[in-house]
């Protein structure tokens, strides 16, 4: 024991990053300099410590026994042979920790164990944690674990999702949350147009893959009721707060320590292995530990969404935009996550730097039985630029414009409005990056 | 056949979580008698570099080289609420914090050294740890004395700096007078070659122009763009989760395509600082907006090469050859 | 069964189970935990060792095949104050952001530099190919195997190894 408070000590240490740097020792101007980043030291030698790289003496290991039916009513589930295993400690399912209450980031929709009774909604819901004294010992008992279950349709398209006769994967219906803009006359507006181009853009499902997958470690301090958790998330005192209500503790009886973090990109904004690693370290009094493997990572864990985008847009004769009409449709699979605000964002900014009077538009993100979709950087907008950026190029072609002349002419300066009539009162400089662009490019009407 | 194609995107993102939301950071710095001045933020380094960042702007106010600075981040327990690490808001949201506790610091320090010194402000000098008057720089006290002599009164030499801007939330048309607490804007030239056997694309160049305000520390925000960049393009041309009934196919890195050193373009950047944001030194976040442009201008640069439109991604060679077919049937 | 292996110059002899992983062994019986895991089936280069010269994804290998190997990863270069040329250079071309890929393409440096001192940019870039990076774009991670060439060349010889 002394031995293991040791090492723990050292691990509240690890992530303090010294800063070392060479080669600006004499410069007194800091700011606008290439000064060398703090924690490259530690990263090129292998000494920084992400949450995989942390054990202690005594530790247990977890495996997750997860949905075996995208979209199905668990009817029941028999741990009797997973639990002879040598080496099994515990298997924890639903009717164990019945006051845990449900998690999520802008919505509180997912269940942290899936009871008999209960919905799986996609691949990733977790049925059972499973605790043992060997990896090996946790993914056989976990592959023992028996299922039956009673199958629903799967929902796989938001558009099918949105029908009246589909079935509701979440009680309040499969919409989860309509937005709009409005301004102006966009149908005058369209009528006066010279050109009016419409097209339907679809975008894909992809994983952030950061290197380092979902991995953790928790140890209960049962003198002071409080649960050490060794694991990554983008928003410290958010997930705290999650994982405390979760678990009806205070949020100071959640201690989250974030070691080194092995890339995120929005993925490690959701809850992944906290609520599991809390609820194993408390029930079996030892430090667990708990490693997503890629495949698990990658149909548990959050997506970019899929967008559907329709935009309309018009011209006038001299190439200014008279009016957009856009509509953004995203499939947030299972759950919530961020997908609340992801797709209405990138809605807000579906005009792109480009000013434009007349604009209508509605966003609706889904629930499907695919893995949620949550964030990743561009959170929408790169979905909506995959959109609007290829309606300017079209809309400069057919007016035999050069399409970095024609995007010129459009361009936000001080004080333009964007589609949600913000005022730009500074710091607009977006006409100057096309202007350099060009030149760094050598850019001569689109062909080199 | 090898066909070259060049297509062009500008891009802006209003960056912050906004919308009214309560977002906002808090840093506090503290100076220590052992030679250590300790940042303390819940920001979440995830490679991006704010540990850095916040090292930077800490050391020019306090005129003191980088390598005293150390950055506990990252324990509920030891730091206070610094927000997400995401909406690209870390290097403005924290950026700022830090910035205004390092600016408490300073004023601190002429504040003690005008009682030790028995003088006022303008007389005094602060440079590289040191605090002195300026017509005797030799009577100098360091800022670790300096610390000693305040934890002597019971008192400790730190200080605490949260940035809280305002924003609103949108009426149901979407309107708001400020959603966002401010854009970045950037522009991207992609050039290409399609090999029409293949419809494999070869990434050749890509040119940037970043409207950031104001660049805390360059290197690392080329490291954003070329990133970025590269993973717009991943998505513009190979990175799809295939996932049928429910159950993902390509689960695992074998049959998930992300690009590799030898897909990727040379870069060139240039960085547009006008320094007139309100972020920290001008600066406003780059993470998000390097992503944004690659695909539309990749989509873009394929038109230019074979005139033909893709509307849905990824833009893979397979779709490529599709594409070429059906043109070649139809012409 | 019993295995003999020499780590980072030192001579190891350790009890393995046929299943065990080289991977494993290196991190969990050896405590070298800058070897990474990334995904596990030898796609991603983040568990990357140089195996009797070789780049060898230590997933992959059973740690009995490993019996009798001369192994090197990133703890046997260098240290924070004594890096090896390659780590400093990684560090200068600021080459590193989350740094998860880092000891493998640090790895995958040296061997292609042991191989090839004088690289063209093409080759550096096929020398990292089998190691994914998901922050930095490679073309810092390029910059620095292109730095580290300079500076070993000025060196004359690798005073590390």
């Amino acid at each position: 024991m002394t031995d293991q408070s040791k090492r723990i000590k050292d691990y509240f240490c690890k992530h303090t990053t010294r800063c070392t740097i060479e080669g600006v020792k004499k410069s007194k101007r800091f700011v606008g300099h290439d000064v060398l980043k703090a924690d490259a030291w530690d990263k090129v030698t292998g000494d920084a410590v992400y949450p995989d790289d942390i054990s202690f003496d005594d530790m247990l290991y977890i495996k997750i026994k997860r949905a075996v039916h995208p979209h199905a009513i668990l009817k029941d589930i028999d741990i009797s042979r997973a639990k002879k295993v040598q080496g099994v400690v515990d298997i924890i399912v639903a009717e164990d920790i019945p006051d845990v209450r449900q998690f999520g980031l802008i919505i509180r929709d997912q269940p942290v164990l899936i009871a008999p009774g209960e919905k799986m909604r996609y691949m990733g819901d977790a049925l059972a944690i499973v605790v043992a004294e060997t990896k090996e010992a946790a993914k056989k008992a976990r592959d023992l674990i028996k299922v039956k279950v009673e199958e629903l349709e799967v929902i796989t398209d938001p558009f099918r999702a949105m029908e009246d006769d589909a079935p509701n994967i979440h009680p309040d219906g499969n919409i989860v949350i309509t937005h709009h803009l409005n301004r102006g006359d966009v149908d005058t507006a369209f009528k006066d147009s010279a050109i009016v181009e419409e097209n339907r853009y679809q975008t894909q499902f992809i994983d952030q893959l950061p290197m380092q997958n979902e991995a953790g470690v928790a140890l209960y301090d049962e003198r002071h009721g409080v649960v050490d958790i060794w694991a990554a998330t983008q928003w410290l005192h958010d997930t705290q707060a999650d994982v405390a209500q979760s678990l009806r503790l205070s949020k100071d009886q959640v201690r989250i320590i974030q070691p080194t973090i092995g890339g995120a990109f929005g993925k490690k904004e959701d809850v992944s292995v906290h609520i599991h690693l809390a609820i194993a370290a408390m029930r079996t009094g030892r430090p667990v530990k708990l490693c997503f493997t890629r495949e698990e990572s990658m149909i548990t864990q959050s997506k970019r969404h899929p967008i559907t985008i329709i935009n309309k847009t018009g011209v006038d004769r001299d190439g200014y935009l008279t009016a957009w009409e856009t509509k953004f449709i995203g499939d947030t699979g299972a759950y919530a996550s961020s997908g609340p605000a992801v797709v209405h964002k990138g809605m807000y900014h579906a005009t792109g730097p480009y000013n434009c009077p007349n604009l209508r538009g509605v966003s609706h993100a889904v629930y499907t039985n695919n893995t949620y979709a949550g964030a990743m950087r561009g959170f929408g907008t790169a979905q909506g630029a995959f959109a609007y950026e290829q309606q300017m190029d079209i809309l400069a072609h057919k007016l035999n414009m050069d399409p970095a002349e024609f995007r010129l002419k459009n361009i936000y300066k001080k004080d333009s409005i964007t589609p949600n009539g913000q005022q730009l009162t500074h710091s607009v400089n977006a006409e100057e990056t096309i202007k350099r662009v060009m030149e760094l490019s050598d850019w001569k009407g689109g062909r080199k | 056949m090898k066909k070259f194609g060049r297509g062009m995107a500008t891009i802006m993102f209003g960056f912050g979580y906004g919308e009214g939301f309560p977002d906002h950071s808090i840093a506090s710095i503290e100076i220590k008698e052992d030679e250590r001045i300790v940042i303390r933020t819940a920001a979440a380094d995830v490679g991006q570099g704010v540990i850095t960042t916040v090292i930077q702007i800490a050391a020019e106010i306090l005129r003191i080289n980088p390598n005293y600075f150390e950055v506990v981040q990252g324990d509920t327990h030891k730091t206070k609420n610094s927000g997400s690490t995401s909406a690209t808001r870390q290097t403005y949201f924290t950026g700022n914090a830090v910035k205004k506790a390092a600016e408490d610091m300073l004023a601190n320090l002429y504040h003690y050294g005008s009682l030790e010194f028995r003088s006022n402000h303008p007389e005094i000098a602060i440079e590289d740890g040191k605090i002195y008057m300026y017509d005797d720089p030799d009577d100098y006290i360091t800022y670790w004395e300096m610390a000693e002599r305040v934890k002597e009164r019971g008192e400790k030499l730190e200080a605490e700096g949260s940035f809280f801007p305002v924003t609103y939330s949108p009426d149901e048309n979407g309107q708001a007078d400020k959603v966002y607490v401010a854009y970045t804007f950037l522009s991207q030239v992609i050039d290409i070659e399609i090999d029409t056997d293949t419809g494999i694309i070869d990434l050749l160049d890509v040119y940037s122009a970043i409207d950031l305000g104001k660049a805390i520390n360059p290197k690392n925000v080329e490291g954003q763009i070329e990133g970025g960049t590269v993973q717009g393009l991943g998505m513009g041309m190979m990175e799809d989760q295939v996932i049928r009934n429910g159950k993902t196919l390509n689960a695992g890195m074998t049959d998930y395509l992300v690009p590799t050193s030898v897909d990727v373009p040379k870069f060139k950047h240039y960085l547009v600082e006008e320094e007139d944001s309100e972020g920290p030194f001008g600066a406003k976040g780059v993470g998000e907006p390097t992503l944004i442009a690659a695909a539309p201008a990749l989509a873009n640069a394929v038109y230019d090469a074979i005139g033909v439109r893709f509307f849905d991604l990824p833009i893979s060679p397979s779709k490529i050859k599709k594409a070429l077919k059906e043109k070649e049937e139809n012409s | 069964m019993q295995i003999t292996l020499t780590v980072n110059g030192e001579q190891r002899e350790l009890e393995v189970t046929p299943y065990t992983r080289l991977l494993d062994l290196l991190r969990e019986d050896l405590g070298l935990t800058g070897v990474k895991e990334g995904c596990g089936k030898g796609e991603c280069g983040a568990c990357t060792v140089i195996m009797n010269g070789e780049l060898t994804a230590s997933c992959l290998v059973p740690a009995p095949q490993a019996d009798q190997a001369e192994i090197i990863t990133v703890e046997g270069l260098g240290t924070r104050d004594n890096l090896h040329p390659i780590q400093e250079s990684f560090v200068e071309a600021g080459a590193v952001q989350c740094g998860y890929c880092i000891p493998g393409m640090v790895l995958a440096g040296k061997r292609l530099l042991d191989e090839n001192p004088k690289p063209t940019e093409k080759e550096v870039r096929y020398g990292l190919s089998g190691n994914i990076c998901r922050c930095t774009g490679y073309a810092k991670i390029i910059d620095a195997v292109m730095l580290a060439a300079d500076k070993l060349a000025v060196e004359g010889s690798d005073s590390n190894d």
